[in-house]
This record gives structure tokens, sequence and C-alpha cells, in this order.
């Protein structure tokens, strides 16, 4: 409207002032976003394709990718098959949407089989990775997806059901939030050192004294590098002959679960927040209509709190997860030096080579491909969010 | 619109903010009643703030404890020995982190304010060429995160990509970064659309340019959401880690974070010094939180779900 009415006075002098205006006010953010936010993306490219150790050196192309990834093909197939996952959910919901009869059919069944595809794409493709690529790295992807999948789902658990509780007709509902919520506003290095010391090694720390109530040995949390699996069922396994579970199976660390314990703690007030706001959006004769319909509490939930608020689940799952790819201060804080070579997620890794291995390049390099797995998650969490997440 | 993007880093995810609108339907005068059958709720929610608060008892307790006491199970201190504090503050330098996080964080809220309100106001009221794919640009950003920015950003610090000296360890290297984020930009973006034209048709007839109707007309009318900018601002500035460790490796200007993480890797065993650390460095945005969690947690809800 004041654009039109700037025109109607003499075009060329009016509006050139108001463009000007609009450039001069934006000008401050973006010279300081597109210096420190944006050119450091393609510069972080540029370096990856030289040695760089502290100072440039050659240019040695895509060298530092090869050494990151180890297989060309494998790489390829990877992240082709989780780009692939996009193409079976758009063939899937498209089979729900328009088609009808056969086409349908044959619509969904060809999803069905993309997505199979795609996991067997993403699965020989990390095999291939995994024999010749840099093995700190991949290893540190690997204990990030043990992350994420450790601590995500629980979060989630967690937080629908404070939230849930809260929603009922309580007295101090603020006073509980704003507790729950705590964790998530504190600094991470103080939390993170608070951590440190409950979970010591320690018998006398805390979290070992209320093992102890229960009569379990103290624990070296922090310290322990044997999987989650033997730490737990070490007795039985071997009495079943078993000696050792090796390989992804065998689970995370203890010292990388006391981590996902701290992210735990830290997210699960935020999910529940969140949650709350998804609850007060479900509108309220549903539930008089079910209970009209003779449903329990638990029924209701079940029914209906639990598929309305599946898009708010689906968005914070992927946002967690996008979150444990990012996750670094406390598990930098957490970790012992004598046990980095459990505990170290992708983030840490890419810290090392640059910080303590001084290969810049190289850490470059790691942190492009990460970046890569992020936008992918991005990408399925704005294509899927919101849609098709309903059921029943 | 589409999707704001995913951003950066769960920091990140603290500073969804709101725009004013969107309250939760529920209304707050509900005449309230205690009924036998909500005693399982109650206990659920008590073993929830036990664990969530846990932590932060300890660390409170411990930070008052005497070195016998953290390693002989006691709960609370015989007698509470502020001299930890007194030793945290002095000996271990936190005075000198403690007013360089202040310092830091003052010119970021500052710098963010300003250049955040001028953009916003710009993307919001201002129409030239190519302003939303300026603002999609600035948005993206959100999406990238750090573990990429902080090599070829550490370059630029050390002035090897344009030639302006190191700032290693200076003052600007901890401050300049941040002095714009997209998000509060985004922020302010949403408030500011919502103000009625009419209001600048009217300023302009009497000869106000942008900047008079921003300064005196727009800007007394955004507190909340300067507040709520500024808030978020504080919060993450003061959370910051990673780039601070990487930036200053001597303690002129080593804020709290790094100056208690360096605490830790020196100090050993000694949990009741450290545990004040820890407190020095969480109270200022416990008590600033306090003082505004409605806004924070209403406004941190509501955009996260706009999201």
């Amino acid at each position: 409207m004041t654009a039109e009415r700037a025109t109607r006075r003499g075009r060329p002098r009016r509006a050139w002032r108001e463009w000007l205006t609009g450039y001069a006010f934006i000008l401050p953010a973006v010279v300081v976003i597109a210096i420190f936010g944006l050119f450091p993306i393609a510069y972080a490219v540029y370096m990856s394709l030289y040695s760089w150790r502290v100072r440039q050196g050659a240019f040695i192309g895509l060298e530092n990718y090869s050494r990151t990834l180890g297989h060309a093909g494998g790489a390829l197939a990877f992240f082709g098959g989780l780009l692939l996952v996009l193409v079976a959910h758009g063939l899937w919901t498209d089979a729900f949407g328009g088609g009808r009869g056969e086409a349908r059919r044959y619509l969904q069944a060809g999803g069905a089989l993309l997505l199979l595809a795609s996991g067997v794409s993403v699965a020989l493709g990390w095999h291939l990775m995994a024999q010749s690529g840099d093995r700190a790295f991949l290893q540190g992807l690997v204990r990030t997806v043990y992350y994420g999948f450790g601590s995500v789902p629980i979060q989630i658990a967690l937080a629908l059901v404070l939230a849930s509780l809260l929603f009922q007709r309580i007295r101090g509902r603020e006073f509980f939030r704003m507790l729950y919520f705590l964790p998530y506003v504190a600094p991470a290095v103080a939390g993170a050192a608070v951590f440190r010391a409950i979970f010591s090694p320690r018998p006398e720390f805390l979290a070992n004294t209320v093992l102890s109530l229960f009569h379990i040995p103290p624990q070296r949390w922090l310290f322990e590098t044997k999987p989650l699996t033997e730490v737990l069922f070490g007795g039985v396994l071997h009495h079943l002959g078993v000696a050792h579970i090796t390989g992804f199976w065998a689970g995370p660390s203890l010292a990388l679960v006391t981590i996902i314990l701290f992210g735990i703690w830290t997210f699960t007030g935020y999910n529940a927040v969140i949650f709350l706001a998804g609850l007060g959006n479900i509108p309220q004769d549903l539930y008089e209509a079910a209970a009209i319909d003779g449903a329990n509490r638990v029924q209701s939930f079940r029914h209906i709190t639990v598929p309305l608020l599946s898009p708010v689940t689906f968005y914070l799952t992927v946002l967690g997860f996008i979150g444990t790819f990012q996750a670094f201060t406390h598990i930098y804080v957490m970790r012992q030096p004598a046990v980095r070579d459990a505990v170290d997620t992708a983030s840490i890794v890419i810290f090392d080579t640059f910080y303590k291995r001084n290969n810049w390049s190289l850490a470059a390099a790691q942190s492009v491909v990460l970046f890569a797995i992020i936008l992918i998650l991005t990408l399925y969490q704005s294509r899927l969010f919101g849609r098709s997440v309903f059921r029943g | 619109m589409a999707s704001l993007p995913s951003e950066s880093s769960r920091a990140a995810r603290a500073s969804r903010a709101p725009s004013g609108a969107g309250r939760r339907a529920r209304t707050r005068s509900e005449p309230f009643e205690f009924k036998l059958s909500q005693l399982p709720v109650y206990f659920l929610l008590l073993v929830g703030a036990l664990v969530s608060f846990t932590p932060f008892f300890y660390m409170a307790s411990t930070s008052l404890m005497t070195l016998g006491e953290t390693i002989n199970r006691r709960l609370v201190p015989a007698r509470p020995q502020w001299v930890n504090y007194q030793r945290a503050w002095t000996e271990a330098d936190f005075a000198l982190y403690f007013r360089n996080s202040v310092v830091i964080s003052a010119i970021v809220i500052l710098g963010v304010l300003v250049t955040c309100t001028l953009a916003g106001y710009a993307f919001a009221k201002i129409r030239f060429p190519g302003r939303e794919i300026i603002f999609m640009v600035l948005l993206a950003t959100l999406m990238i995160p750090s573990t990429v920015t902080f090599i070829p950003n550490f370059l630029l610090i050390r002035g090897d990509v344009i030639p302006w000296g190191s700032w290693i360890n200076k003052l600007p290297a901890l401050t300049v970064p941040f002095l714009s984020t997209a998000f509060i930009i985004f922020l302010f973006r949403q408030f500011f659309q919502g103000i009625p034209d009419e209001l600048w048709d009217a300023a302009r007839i009497d000869g106000a340019g942008h900047l008079r109707f921003l300064t005196a007309v727009v800007v007394p009318m955004s507190r909340p959401v300067m507040m709520t900018a500024a808030l978020l601002t504080f919060v993450r500035t003061w959370n910051e880690f990673l780039w601070p460790l990487l930036v200053t490796t001597t303690p002129t200007w080593r804020p709290l974070g790094v100056g208690l993480y360096t605490f830790i890797t020196e100090a050993g065993p000694q949990t009741h010094y450290l545990m004040a650390g820890a407190v020095i460095t969480i109270l200022p945005v416990m008590v600033v939180y306090f003082f505004t969690q409605r806004q924070f947690t209403e406004g941190i809800a509501t955009s996260g779900l706009k999201g």
C-alpha cells in the first residue's frame, strides 16, 4: 500500500529512496551474517580441497573426502540411499493422495520396494565405507546414532507423559513447568560439570551411593569403556558361553550412556513444553465426544492425544536427531581423557581433528560431510513434517 | 512462507520465541478442586521434579561443603562454607571471567537489538527488490551447524582471510560474529508485520522518515518483543562454549563457561570449589529465567510449534 502511493507521486525518486533506505537498514545485519554465517560454508568446502595444516598447502582435490569416507562408491550408495527414502515416501503418500485402484497399489508397492532398496543401499554403502574410511570419524558417526537412539525416544516418551500430566487441572502447573525447563536453560558446561561430579567413579559420590542402596556395586560411569550389554549382562553372557558381543549390537559404552542420561535430563523439559503447547491445540470437544461414547482416560489418550500429537512428536524427533549430530559442549566437558574412543561423537571428532591433530582441511571435509547428513535430516523434516503422521 | 529452517543448535532452539500471539487455549482461572484420584498424577510430577532438580541441589549443597564432606556422602554441609565462593571468585579468577561474560553479553545484546531491529523493520515494512530472497537466504543460515562454521571463522578471526589482524584473545573475537542473527530478525519481522500500515501513513504525512518512525513509534510499541530478544540473546551468549574455547587462549577475555572448563581440567578432586564455580556460572541465567520464565517458556512453545 505504501509503495503504491509512493509510485503515484513520481516513481523514480521516491522508489529509489525507499529502496536505499531498505538496503541501508538491512546492511549491518547482512554484513555480519554474510561474513560469519554464509561465507564459512563456501570456505569450508574450499579448505577441504587443499592440504591445510595450520597453513594452506597444495591443492589435493577430493583426497580429504576419500580419506574420510573411504570408498567412493560406498559413499554414493550411502548418501543416495538416505535420499531415496524421500522418494519412497513421496510415492507412498502419492498413493494415498490421488491414485485409485490399480495405480494406487502399484505406487504403494513401488514405495515399499524403494524403501527397502534405500535401506540395503545405506547398509551396503556403510559397509564399504567402514572398511577404508577414517575410523575415528565413522565411529564417531556410529556413536552419534547411538546417542540419538538412546536419548531422543526416551526424552520424547518422558516428555509426553510429563506434558499430559501437567495438562490436567492441577495446582502448581507453572511451578512444575519451570522446574522441568530449568536443565535446558542452564549453561551446558556447568550442568556437565555437575554430572561429572555426580557420576564420579568413586563410591562415595551420588550415583554410586544410590546404586549402593540397591546393593549394586559402584560403577566407573564416565570412565567405563565396556559396552552397556556387557555391564548389564556380562555375567549372564559368560554363563551362556558368549564371551563378548562386539560391533554395533554391543551397544554404547557405559560412558556414553552417562552422557545420554545428561541429554535426557536436559531436553525432556524442552520437549514437554512443546508438547504442552501441542496439547493446547487439541480441541476439547473431541475428548467430550469420546467420553460420551464411553471412552476412559487411557483410551482417549491412546486414540485422541497420541495421534493428534504425532506431528509434534515427529517434529521433535527429527529436531532431536539434528541436535545430537550437533551436540558438542556437554560431551566435550564430560569425556574423560582415557575413554575418548568410547564417547566421541562426530562433532567432537571434527573438533579434535582440527584442534589436536591440526589437520584443518581434513576437519573441514568432515564437517562438510556432517553438514550433508544434517541437511538430509532437515529435508526429512520439511518433507514429512505435518503429513501422513496422523493415524486412525 | 516456507517453514522456518530447523536451527543450528539446541542453543538456537532456545531462541524460538513468541510473536506475542498464540497463547495456550486453557484458562487459568478454573476453580480448583483436589481429587484423591489425582494423587498418582502429583506423585509422578514430583518424581519428575525431583530428577530435574537433584543436580541443582547437589551442586548448591556441595559448593558449601568442606573437602571432607564432599567425599563422605553428606546430603547437606554441617556448616555452609561460604569461603569456597570467595576462593573460586578470587583465586580461580571467576571474578574476571564473570566480568568478561557480562561485558560480552552486554555488547552482543546491544548489537543484536540494533542490527536486528533495523533489519526486521526493513523486511517487514520497506519494499525493495530482492527483499524476500535476501530474507530467505538469511534464514537458511540457521540450518548451518557451528561445527561447520567454526573452522573458517577461526581463520577469519586470525585475519588470514580478511587482513584485519588477529582478534584472538581480544574482545571483538567474542562479540563481532554474534552481532546479528537471522533468528532475532525473524522474530522482529513477525512482530513488526503486525503493526498497522496506517500508523506509517500518518507518520509520513507528518514528515517522518523510516528511521524516525522506527525510533519514535515502532520501538516504543515493541517493548515485549525487544525484551524477549534480549533475554534469548543473553542466555545464548552466556552459554556459548565452543567458540570462546577456541579464541581465548589466555584469561584476559575468557568467559565463565570456558573458565569453568579450564578449572575442571585443572582442579582435580576439588569438587567443592568446582561446584561453587558452577553455581557462579549458572546463577545469572537462573535469576533471569526465574523472573521471566512465563515469557520464556511460552515463547519457545508457541514459536517452536510454528516451525
